[in-house]
């Protein structure tokens, strides 16, 4: 199973939706960048890092520690803040200009918001943005807004298909479903013949995109301003899913702790599949069916539908905050954070996925198994809309979606009902 | 209790009656102790127990997620946070609330009513609504990532309750004691702080403990106020442990039981004065 | 309000401001703390929120000055228009409604609840005191953990309340995935959070009123629901009273149990005013002006329900 991922095939795959973002409109006005000689640069800044507190911050901490002995005359102040609370704690601390960090580790969906709202600086030309050619195209756009660098690219992630493979060879399948018809048959299959369930959704607006996605539906079209979350792509994708549901090929999912819940069912086995993110590799590896049989896992793309196979861009970005005391060191630390051997280490330790081409053949990340196992499901990656009310498009959408795996609706005015409350978020968007 | 009374009262329940109040009492307290009983048992399981579809009380049990809490978290930082921040503010939060309590059960002044009133309405605005202002006055005054930035947001929730509940006891205290202050040549302040405030330690203990309890377990004000992790109270701290794409369980249940033994002894302990003081507070003068 | 503390003559007959001072001066320096800081730091929020309400500022349009950022203030009066707004919003209605369901029901099950365990208490019997701790521990633990255990236990997968129906030969019941359970779900922790401080309150409330009075009325040849009507229920109303209102106001506001067990779902059908105009204004770019507008909305309906009670207090002769 374990192939090594070459920059090459990455820089193919990944090299998809590639779309200028932003009207490119004047901005707030932004400095030219200035820089000064980097063994120069001295002083304290604070990075806020939102990574997982048990699990992933010893990494980070640890690269901190080699940025400090690099620059010694830099100090790092390492927080750790809770994702859940991280925005709104840092747009609290922005906006009053007062306790905000120089460093922000920013969720891929929160940059163009931040920058919008003058709470980032510009990036380009600094030594922050070092090598940008080498960064994957896709995660690359994300730290895009109005033509300009607020974000470097940290990790990425998107969703694929975890599929337990025992379950799927005793219904008859030795390959997981390419496309959502058979995504569909396959789940009904496994739950006739395996009396374990097909496939467990997690009723989160953003595990609906694949879906949408696959029927070339989105949110909304950013170029031409509009919003197409009741488009007949976006309803067929959404039908889909009422279709799983209603046809009990996916268990009756949960509302509440929806996540926990499914995940809990794959991971003792009582379901086959389940879309979910590199993330929550090591959580199931160490689940009833596979902690003694880890060849059982498999992950896979996401199922193609109609249109294409896609599914949505995650990840997070480095950004820094306009009213920092201290540009200069915090630019330093973003470039040697982002830099293909620091991308390469947490990779390798961590599994998390580099946003650098050249991290990919690194011997640290190609060590870890899992950087090999997500390729593919990395390459349907898809741009997701950069636009500041971005964060603001999930809740609506959330509640629909409850709606219709409660049975209270169904999907075209579920969606009309959402596009209504979208065009209050996006004024002057047409339908 | 006097002998009489219990006499009266127990001479009167038959054996059928006797049973059925402690039958009701016992679901009662059933009822009242499972929750906490079951996040004390779900504290001694591993995740894997914990996130399982088959639920057993007892399941692989383990200290273990004691010992990563208290080994490799900064629980302890957070607890000594949390400690100093609920101390002062109860501290603080009686002695405001009892004179302003004193003074709206004492005297008719004008402003009398204006002051209730006031009271009352800081506790109708929607605390989620306050943050950011809040948040920007303190960050005025210097005191983001301060304690006192804290101490002062839960004063102005705590003082008004206690406030209010302060002058029911006060009310209880015959004036008779005010006046013979006076007639001693003392102050209306020393009258209060000699002869009225020892007569008020329930009450006193009362509005302490609810302060104490309001600053332990807070959450908005601290997550925005606190930037830095060596500064988190326990609710902030807690926090940590729900990532973005999982909670830990195990390391949420055995921080909530320890951050629940030391609220719950300290109401054990003020628990006899809790009744007494509301007691009191209840006759009016 | 501000000018309310200094002005209103009702309680002291109008006479020269230094004789006021002469007379007042300690009550008023008794209340100045507290007043003071509540002015600062509830009155000033209150003043800009009644501005802000007027206008339509945001997040994007409050300007501010950050670093190379430069952002002017492009936000305008726009009179009414937020209050018009969330008043003719369709949510606004429903939501109201069943913000009141939830307080009514909270509050009366608290007091109901509160009352009958604290008349069962203040008796002679065996293991009271034991009885009195194992009721009160919930108060004990922080609501926002209570809320954690609570939505644990309400799990419909891995929760030990399902599990335990199905053990029984039930089916298990959807407690937060359906909007009628979520109901019940979210009033249910609530009452288990304020039961005890209702038990308590009331207890001593009990433990005031003189036992002479029920002997006496004993004598008289009155039943025990007479008893309760006529000295129990009169003698408690000066905590209860209290009590109530606070309740009441809190329970309005109770934002920890609704937005930690349920987030508002499933589909918003648990959602309170005041966890829907925390989502409102807060959710993506911040909608400041909305935010008050929203604010002044929840206050201004509690004041007018303070203010009745209050009538309705005054005439039972107990002014404040």
């Amino acid at each position: 199973m374990r192939r090594v991922l070459t920059s090459a095939a990455v820089a193919a795959a990944l090299a998809l939706a590639v779309t200028a973002c932003g009207d490119g409109s004047g901005d707030p006005g932004a400095a030219p960048a200035k820089s000064a000689a980097p063994a120069e640069v001295s002083g304290t800044i604070t990075w806020w890092d939102t990574s997982d507190a048990t699990t992933e911050a010893p990494a980070f901490k640890e690269l901190v520690k080699d940025f400090e002995a690099k620059y010694p005359k830099i100090k790092v102040n390492y927080v750790n803040v809770p994702f859940a609370d991280a925005r709104d704690k840092f747009k609290t601390a922005a906006q009053s200009g007062a306790g905000a960090p120089d460093v922000l580790r920013t969720d891929v969906g929160w940059v163009a918001e931040f920058a919008s709202l003058g709470y980032l600086a510009p990036l380009d030309g600094t030594p922050a943005v070092d090598k940008p050619e080498d960064f994957l195209p896709v995660p690359a756009t994300s730290g895009k807004y109005n033509g300009k660098t607020y974000g470097v690219p940290q990790v990425t992630d998107t969703l694929g298909l975890l599929y337990n493979k025992e379950l799927l060879k005793k219904a008859g399948y030795d390959e997981p479903p390419a496309t959502m018809a058979d995504l569909k048959k396959v789940a009904l299959d496994v739950k006739s013949k395996t009396g374990a369930g097909g496939i467990a959704l997690n009723v989160d607006a953003y595990f609906l995109l694949p879906f949408i996605y696959g029927e070339g539906g989105d949110f909304v079209d950013v170029p031409n301003k509009k919003i197409t979350i009741s488009s007949p792509q976006s309803v067929a994708g959404v039908k889909i899913v009422e279709d799983l549901i209603a046809s009990g090929a996916a268990v009756k999912p949960a509302l509440q702790d929806s996540y926990t819940n499914a995940e809990t069912a794959f991971k003792d086995g009582k379901v086959a599949m389940i879309f979910n993110g590199p993330w929550s590799n090591a959580d199931n590896l160490g689940g009833k069916v596979f902690k003694d049989n880890p060849d059982n896992f498999g992950v896979a793309p996401v199922p193609a539908g109609s249109v294409k196979a896609g599914s949505p861009l995650g990840g997070h970005d480095y950004t820094v905050y306009a009213g920092s005391k201290n540009l200069d060191a915090s630019y330093l630390f973003i470039q040697f954070m982002a830099s293909a051997e620091s991308q390469a280490k947490i990779a390798g330790k961590l599994g998390l996925l580099p946003t650098r081409q050249s991290a990919y053949s690194a011997p640290e990340a190609t060590a870890n198994p899992k950087i090999a196992q997500w390729q593919k499901p990395m390459e349907t990656a898809v741009e997701r809309p950069w636009i500041p009310e971005a964060a603001s498009l999930f809740q609506p959408l959330l509640e629909g979606y409850q709606k219709l795996a409660a049975g209270q609706t169904t999907t075209e005015p579920m969606l009309k009902d959402v596009a209504t409350a979208y065009q209050g978020i996006l004024k002057g968007w047409s339908l | 209790m006097s002998r009489a009374a219990r006499a009266w009262s127990r001479d009167r329940r038959s054996p059928g009656k006797s049973v059925a109040l402690h039958l009701t009492l016992i679901a009662a307290s059933i009822v009242s102790v499972f929750p906490v009983a079951w996040l004390v048992l779900t504290s001694l399981k591993p995740r894997q127990a914990i996130e399982s579809a088959s639920v057993a009380p007892i399941d692989h049990p383990t200290l273990a997620n004691y010992t990563q809490v208290l080994g490799e978290t900064r629980f302890l930082t957070w607890a000594a946070n949390s400690v100093v921040v609920s101390l002062v503010t109860a501290v603080l939060g009686v002695l405001l609330a009892a004179t302003t309590g004193y003074a709206v059960s004492r005297f008719r002044f004008p402003g009398f009513r204006s002051v209730m009133w006031m009271l009352l309405i800081t506790q109708m605005f929607p605390v989620a609504i306050l943050i950011v202002p809040i948040y920007n006055l303190m960050a005025g005054l210097g005191l983001i990532n301060q304690f006192p930035s804290l101490v002062i947001a839960y004063l102005t929730s705590t003082v008004p309750f206690c406030a209010w509940m302060m002058k029911g006891y006060f009310d209880t205290v015959p004036a008779t004691i005010d006046e013979a202050g006076r007639v001693d040549g003392l102050t209306p302040f020393g009258t209060f702080w000699r002869l009225i405030l020892p007569l008020a330690k329930p009450g006193l203990a009362v509005a302490a403990f609810y302060s104490f309890l309001t600053a332990w377990a807070e959450v908005a004000y601290a997550t925005a106020f606190m930037t830095g992790d060596d500064k988190y109270t326990l609710a902030v701290g807690l926090s940590q442990f729900v990532g973005q794409h999982k909670a830990e369980w195990g390391l949420l249940t055995a921080s909530s039981v320890l951050i629940a033994i030391p609220a719950a002894v300290v109401f054990l302990l003020v628990q006899r004065h809790l009744v007494t003081g509301l007691t009191a507070g209840a006759t009016k003068a | 309000m501000t000018a309310d503390v200094v002005a209103t003559g009702r309680a002291a007959p109008r006479s020269g401001a230094r004789r006021l001072l002469a007379r007042h001066w300690y009550a008023w320096a008794m209340t100045a703390p507290v007043v003071i800081v509540t002015l600062v730091l509830v009155g000033y929020p209150l003043v800009r929120g009644i501005y802000l309400s007027l206008t339509d500022a945001t997040e994007a349009t409050m300007g501010r000055t950050i670093g190379m950022n430069v952002i002017p203030p492009t936000y305008q009066f726009v009179g009414l228009k937020n209050y018009a707004d969330i008043l003719t919003s369709p949510e606004f209605l429903g939501r109201l409604t069943w913000t009141i369901v939830w307080t009514v029901v909270c509050v009366a099950l608290h007091v109901s609840i509160g009352l009958g365990l604290a008349l069962l208490l203040n008796r002679p019997m065996r293991l009271r005191s034991l009885y009195r701790v194992l009721l009160v521990l919930p108060w004990a633990v922080p609501s926002f953990v209570s809320a954690f255990i609570w939505r644990y236990l309400l799990n419909g997968e891995f929760g030990v309340v399902n599990a335990m129906l199905r053990a029984a030969g039930f089916n298990g019941i959807a407690w937060l995935d359906d909007p009628f359970w979520a109901k019940v779900s979210v009033i249910a922790c609530n009452v288990w959070l304020g039961v005890p401080f209702m038990m308590l309150a009331m207890l001593g409330g009990l433990q005031a009123i003189p036992r002479e009075l029920y002997e006496a009325a004993e004598v008289d040849g009155a039943t025990p629901w007479q008893r309760f009507r006529h000295i129990t229920l009169p003698g408690l109303s000066p905590v209860s009273s209290t009590v109530v209102l606070l309740g009441t106001i809190w329970t309005f506001n109770q934002f920890p149990v609704i937005f930690l067990l349920t987030k508002g779902g499933p589909g918003g059908s648990t959602e309170i005013l005041v966890t829907y105009a925390y989502r409102e204004a807060f959710e993506g770019i911040r909608n400041y002006s909305g935010s008050a507008a929203w604010g002044m909305v929840i206050l201004a309906l509690l004041v007018v329900m303070a203010a009745v009670y209050r009538r309705a207090l005054r005439r039972q002769g107990e002014a404040w």
